[in-house]
């Protein structure tokens, strides 16, 4: 997301949305998924789920990254497999929200 | 050689307090305030680097509680607009339609809420609230079924009764109550993007000077998932968002959620709104949208008070969105039980019981049991597909005239055959409406 | 050990906006931090407190409001910290922050009787000249290592400092005292601990230092005391990410692949590694 992208013109893709929030990414992440439990699972809502696009989808596998993680705690509730081992960052760490 | 500090000196004065407040947030920070200006002592823990950057929310706050708790609210919190002008919209592929209502009095008013936020723990830091940031409590620590205090990595502090303010991801409750992740049906995901205005143009493009306008819209906005979308302008800026219910949301984004925002934010028939605007924030959450189904059982525990998301007190009828204002006035109730109980000495479950009542009985608990009839629309989805629809194409019909107008009725009958439910469906939930209103 | 740890408040400029129309910088909703490199610096010097006793110090020259960041390394568990502030030393480039912290030095040392280190972290995120640390060694006559990973001390009153360069590691011994620069993302600071955070706020541990105290040349700090300018500054257009994504089991094609795309960019690799 750059200053000069009309944001009425035409979709923005989220990584570059997410590129506006301030976060200050603790070192050790506070969210770990146990991908083992993803390889059964059909749905998947964690992919189109999660706000900050914590979750990809690579050749069939969930990838996960929690540096643009917002916080909000959906992946915990909407994961069917119960494979999201889910925290807050410590010491002040994680989004910053500033304008909200 | 010395490893002296290996072991801070937990003396007294830094681990014993009369209350101890998890989470700076807009209820406890309400707490912490109404606490400390009792003069107790009371410890305010927050996970955030400071009070506030941890919290999110629509757009608007309900004045009224805020003002019986903080008297200066008026005078010197951090208002951006007051909101004067309500607008609401039904949005289908048929078109738009709109009721506004402009009042002189008001009673809300936008802001950004970590800003707020900072200010209401200023206020308690004042009071006398000694207020600890960028800790993560872990931890409730709970003696023969009773909460005596906290702990937050290798340190444990105590006191007569915790405040449990954590939010909505409540998971130190769950901890102690042995309670389960809550379901997809009683919680929805608020998405917000703040866009920088100048306060000019916000006033010209929404026609306001200098006051705010609140709107909300529903229907195509969210795809018809139901939920809604809002606008709430700022200062200098607008907040435009969608909260949608969960369990539907999972079922239906089709593609990924931030989609769904980015299409309301290009609607065609909006943008021009927030055009040359520039992208500042984008924010998350989860909202307790179904309160009977996410409300704990009881709101206390021996030595524990819950309040604001993590009790549940979060209202929304669809037209209305009540969370900071509920939130700070359970705070509040809090802040009073837990005096009362000081007095006696005695913080047992039965004695902190009251707090729960004290809820019940207030403004939070009549507004929550009113508008549960709405229930009725809120489960049924039609209601944020068809009716939309069937507002806009009846109002096409009339209004786009060939050679010759059609009577109301008319207009209304072909457009309830084209998009709506069918009639015995809609006699119904105009009874069930009638009756809930 | 006596050990000070110098502490700067920057702006969070991980994430700046820029005003399209002059190219400054919005400081609206930029909160200021620790300097992160500052933190790796704390850590260092609370880890040489846990092995060797003493105590470890913060020194920061600031607005009042920096006492936010020094209650944050207290969180962590420094002792107490010295907050150089007056409306005089605004504006300073390095040289001038440079010879008050110095003499802001040379005051603590007077009143514990003592100092062993001065510890700096590598640099700042807001200016990144790396100054201070040479600079305050210099005004002070101390000896000054920079990128240092660890340190030892030796029975002699000599302390064994490993530095690491790109292409070599060197042990040198050092003479207390002594100022360090600490190598940035040496180590993982510690998480700001409840207590510590709890002892901060109730006992206030941060002494306020004014020049009525410091009684400073007003020629030498601040603006006035400041040759430096900065003439004009230019803003890296932002690259956009092609978000290629190359899957095969072998790492072994991933790497030349991976290679290959850095010889298509015109990218050299340190040591020349896609010859």
């Amino acid at each position: 997301m750059t200053q000069k992208d009309d944001l009425t013109k035409k979709p923005v893709n989220v990584d570059d949305i997410l590129k506006v929030d301030l976060y200050d990414v603790e070192e050790t992440p506070h969210i770990s998924v146990n991908f083992d439990r993803c390889i059964g699972c059909e749905t998947k809502p964690c992919i189109d789920l999660c706000p900050a696009k914590c979750y990809d989808l690579l050749g069939g596998k969930v990838l996960f990254s929690y540096s643009g993680c917002l916080e909000c705690g959906t992946c915990r509730i909407v994961c069917p497999q119960n494979a999201i081992s889910w925290n807050y960052p410590r010491s002040g760490k994680g989004i910053q929200y500033r304008f909200t | 050689m010395s490893t002296e500090h290996s072991t801070p000196n937990a003396s007294p004065s830094t681990n014993r307090f009369d209350a101890i407040v998890v989470g700076a947030g807009p209820a406890g920070s309400s707490a912490s305030f109404t606490l400390a200006r009792k003069g107790f002592k009371v410890l305010m823990i927050d996970r955030g680097r400071r009070a506030g950057t941890k919290n999110m929310y629509g757009g608007r706050v309900y004045s009224e509680p805020l003002e019986a708790i903080f008297p200066s609210l008026r005078k010197d919190a951090p208002v951006h607009r007051w909101v004067k002008a309500e607008r609401l919209s039904f949005v289908s592929d048929e078109g738009l339609t709109s009721i506004e209502y402009r009042g002189g009095e008001s009673k809300s008013f936008t802001t950004y809420l970590p800003e707020l936020v900072n200010w209401m723990r200023a206020k308690a830091e004042e009071a006398g609230a000694l207020v600890a940031t960028e800790v993560r409590v872990d931890r409730l620590v709970v003696e023969k079924e009773k909460v005596i205090g906290v702990q937050a990595g290798p340190d444990t502090v105590y006191a007569d009764t915790v405040i449990d303010a954590e939010g909505v991801n409540r998971l130190l409750l769950e901890g102690a109550w042995q309670m389960n992740v809550p379901r997809q049906e009683d919680l929805a995901i608020g998405l917000k993007e703040t866009i920088k205005l100048d306060a000019e143009r916000v006033n010209q493009r929404f026609g306001l000077e200098d006051e705010g306008m609140a709107w909300i819209l529903l229907g195509s906005v969210t795809r018809y998932i139901p939920g809604g979308a809002f606008v709430y302008t700022n200062r200098d800026s607008v907040s435009i968002g969608l909260v949608l219910f969960l369990s539907h949301a999972v079922k239906r984004t089709n593609g990924h959620i931030s989609r769904l925002l980015e299409d309301f934010r290009l609607h065609p028939k909006l943008k021009h709104l927030w055009r040359d605007g520039e992208l500042l924030e984008y924010s998350a959450k989860l909202v307790p949208e179904y309160w009977r189904g996410f409300m704990p059982r009881r709101l206390s525990g021996a030595g524990l008070l819950v309040v604001g998301d993590a009790a549940g007190v979060l209202l929304n009828n669809g037209m209305t969105i009540r969370g900071v204002d509920l939130a700070a006035y359970s705070g509040y109730l809090a802040a009073e039980t837990f005096t009362k109980a000081h007095a006696e000495g005695d913080f047992t479950s039965e004695m902190l019981s009251a707090y729960g009542r004290r809820v019940e009985e207030s403004f939070i608990g009549r507004e929550l049991r009113k508008h549960n009839g709405l229930e009725y629309i809120r489960r049924n989805p039609h209601f944020f597909d068809q009716y939309p629809r069937l507002v806009n194409s009846g109002l096409g019909r009339i209004f786009n005239i060939g050679l010759e107008s059609p009577t109301i009725w008319k207009a209304l009958r072909g457009a309830q055959k084209d998009v709506g439910p069918d009639a015995w469906t809609a006699i119904k939930d105009m009874y069930k409406i009638g009756r809930t209103l | 050990m006596q050990i000070l740890v110098g502490i700067k408040w920057v702006p969070n400029t991980s994430n700046v906006r820029f005003d399209p129309k002059t190219g400054a910088l919005i400081r609206e909703g930029v909160p200021s931090i620790v300097n992160p490199h500052d933190l790796d610096a704390v850590e260092f010097a609370l880890d040489l407190r846990d092995r060797y006793g003493g105590e470890v110090n913060a020194l920061s020259m600031a607005p009042p409001s920096a006492i936010e960041g020094l209650e944050q390394v207290l969180g962590m568990g420094v002792d107490s910290a010295i907050l150089v502030s007056d409306r005089i030393y605004g504006g300073a480039d390095t040289l001038a922050t440079s010879y008050v912290l110095a003499h802001a030095v040379k005051r603590i040392s007077n009143q514990r009787g003592k100092l062993d280190l001065v510890i700096f972290g590598q640099e700042t995120i807001d200016s990144s000249t790396a100054h201070i640390a040479a600079q305050t060694a210099s005004w002070l006559d101390l000896p000054y290592l920079y990128y240092v990973r660890s340190v030892e001390i030796k029975e002699n009153g000599f302390i064994a400092v490993e530095r690491w360069l790109e292409d070599e590691k060197t042990i040198y011994d050092l003479p207390l005292p002594a100022v360090l620069g600490v190598a940035m993302k040496s180590r993982e600071p510690r998480p700001v601990r409840l207590i510590y955070k709890i002892r901060a706020k109730a006992e206030k541990p941060i002494e306020i230092v004014t020049n009525e105290i410091l009684k400073l040349n007003p020629n030498c700090v601040g603006l006035k005391g400041s040759p430096t300018w900065v003439s004009k500054i230019d803003y890296t257009p932002e690259v956009k990410r092609k978000r290629e994504v190359f899957m095969d089991p072998d790492a072994g094609k991933a790497a030349k692949w991976l290679m290959q795309k850095y010889a298509d960019e015109d990218i050299n690799l340190i040591g020349g590694a896609h010859r």
